[in-house]
């Protein structure tokens, strides 16, 4: 009863809660829902509701393709390797972020924004020419340090927060018992603070799955990755290749989503971005 | 590789001597904190920070003769000393000033909508009660997990003319009114991919605010309007606050959405940027338009540090 304060009639605030929820729900889902009918789609003319008629050509137009597959195999590649890479750059940080005092903590904890804050396109053309001198330019390390831009600040801010949850007491009972610095982090630190660093890393994934520009300044034409092919299927082919393909690309996401739910709802997110 | 390995090596250097010159005990945990947290700040100072500076030196007149990308571009203003020409050029165009508006009020409308959907959620999320507040606990972390250039497609499919709301609509014998590739289909693409983060920071806000609180205001009578103004949305201003500044900064950064929902003519910022430096080969153009976006993207991350700052970590 206590939670039900803010609309004074039961009925009404249920209807309103029931309205909200539908119209979110149609809002969310009916463009995602659309595109799966297109998937399966042969004919569908404007104003039919269904499809006129269903195939599934394009799926197997998709499979035989070889710039699919090969996008698929890049992207599928370079993300998990952004993602370890970024885990062994940025968790270290967030543990010394959230448990070592040290001059402009607050400051560089912050200055890691600077990669959210900087139009990426003003920076790639910079970047390239960086990687043109390093040879990184169609490789698969340009690549990957290209996607890892965006993961910086998840990777860093979230587990710094999972790290600030684990109680003081709890590790110092645990260095009371004889446990040395390293068995206490193994045992007590790392465990309760994980959930954190696995939101840091499902976000870091998405981030580095999701990116496109850098990715084709840096990796085309060698290296091309799902959302960079989604570029040129959305505006140059029949709306059934791009729509099996984008179930495709979604796949691995949706997967995620599914792990990361609960960590997600249990506030790691909010805690992550809440500063210092 | 190279690069982190070779920042590892700075850091130490930097470090060293305060090692060895003063008591162990009290500059190791500085000394420690700074080495392990330099990787990711070394990474944002190549790639962000210094690509950053030589774009907004070139902004200002400065063309780099070793940067084939800057310097073969075309109308480039070269001068020995810094120069606002670029900007000025930029800003006399009515093309350009039209870019800005539509970013302007793309940016605004994206924000406020964001909010206030992020808001009315997350109230119903925390105060209603049944199983379908845990429904839309689901549901509304979904976009966060569509890839953005999927979620753009899929949007263009059901608003497009002639798509699927409009045959919806058709057949409720209702007409419609076109919103892709105008203003409004960026709007509603932003405030699609922006949700679960605003419900994400509300809903954790909200859940910090003593339920006792709340039940203390409804026994002396307060009505629900009152108890939401003058004590729910203040004790959940920071939230708020970082909502608002990491929505701002991403919609005027953004790309795939306003190039694939937008209009042709004007553009959003981040669409232009890509079409002044590839299309139209002036990567100087392209820069300041970067730097601008930056400031404007600066200033909300000030309101951000400021927020943040201001309550501590109380919050």
């Amino acid at each position: 009863m206590a939670k039900s304060w803010f609309l004074g009639v039961p009925e009404l605030r249920r209807a309103l809660g029931v309205i909200l929820v539908l119209a979110l729900g149609l809002f969310l889902l009916l463009p995602l829902l659309t595109m799966v009918v297109w998937a399966f789609a042969d004919v569908w003319r404007y104003p039919h509701l269904l499809p006129s008629s269903y195939s599934l050509r394009w799926w197997s137009w998709v499979f035989h393709n070889g710039n699919m597959t090969k996008a698929i195999f890049w992207s599928l590649t370079t993300a998990p390797v952004v993602t370890l890479l970024s885990a062994v750059i940025c968790l270290p940080a967030a543990y010394s972020f959230s448990r070592l005092n040290f001059p402009g903590r607050r400051f560089f904890f912050i200055s890691l924004l600077a990669a959210n804050a900087f139009p990426k396109f003003g920076l790639y053309i910079s970047i390239a020419t960086l990687f043109f001198r390093l040879n990184l330019i169609n490789t698969f390390w340009g690549v990957v340090f290209i996607q890892m831009i965006n993961t910086l600040v998840v990777m860093t801010w979230i587990p710094a927060a999972g790290f600030d949850s684990v109680p003081r007491e709890l590790e110092e009972a645990g260095r009371d018992s004889g446990a040395g610095p390293f068995r206490v982090f193994w045992r007590i630190t790392l465990p309760i603070a994980m959930p954190a660093l696995i939101v840091g890393g499902i976000l870091a994934f998405l981030a580095a799955f999701d990116e496109a520009q850098g990715t084709f300044i840096v990796g085309a034409p060698r290296i091309t990755t799902m959302p960079v092919l989604m570029y040129t299927l959305v505006t140059n082919y029949p709306e059934p290749a791009s729509a099996v393909f984008s179930i495709l690309l979604a796949v691995p996401s949706l997967v995620l989503l599914l792990i990361a739910r609960r960590f997600l709802l249990a506030g790691y997110l909010a805690a992550g971005f809440k500063g210092r | 590789m190279v690069r982190e390995s070779s920042g590892h090596a700075r850091a130490v250097e930097a470090v060293k001597p305060a090692l060895t010159s003063y008591k162990p005990a009290r500059w190791r945990e500085p000394a420690l904190g700074l080495l392990l947290a330099s990787p990711p700040v070394v990474v944002v100072l190549l790639l962000i920070a210094l690509p950053a500076v030589q774009a907004a030196l070139f902004s200002l007149g400065q063309v780099p003769q070793d940067n084939a990308a800057y310097s073969t571009g075309m109308h480039l203003v070269s001068s020995p000393t810094l120069t606002l020409a670029v900007y000025r050029d930029l800003l006399s165009s009515p093309f350009f000033r039209a870019d800005i508006k539509l970013t302007a009020v793309v940016t605004v409308w994206s924000v406020v909508l964001t909010l206030l959907i992020g808001y009315v959620l997350s109230l119903y999320v925390r105060f209603a009660s049944g199983r379908l507040p845990t429904a839309v606990r689901s549901l509304y972390l979904l976009p966060m997990f569509v890839p953005v250039v999927i979620a753009s497609y899929a949007l263009i499919t059901f608003y497009v003319d002639r798509g699927q709301l409009q045959a919806l609509l058709h057949a409720a014998g209702l007409g419609y009114k076109p919103v892709i590739y105008r203003a409004t289909g960026i709007i509603i693409g932003q405030v699609w991919a922006n949700i679960p983060f605003a419900v994400l920071m509300l809903g954790s806000g909200l859940d910090g605010i003593p339920q006792e609180l709340v039940e203390a205001a409804q026994d002396v009578g307060a009505s629900p309007w009152r108890i939401l103004w003058r004590i729910v949305v203040p004790l959940n201003i920071v939230p708020a606050l970082i909502v608002l500044t990491f929505t701002f900064i991403g919609v005027v950064g953004s790309f795939t959405i306003p190039f694939l929902l937008g209009p042709n003519a004007p553009q959003m910022l981040g669409v232009a940027m890509n079409a002044y430096f590839t299309s139209y080969q002036q990567p100087q153009a392209a820069a300041a338009m970067a730097v601008m976006a930056f400031l404007a993207c600066a200033v909300a991350g000030g309101l951000y540090v400021w927020g943040t700052s201001r309550t501590g970590r109380t919050v």
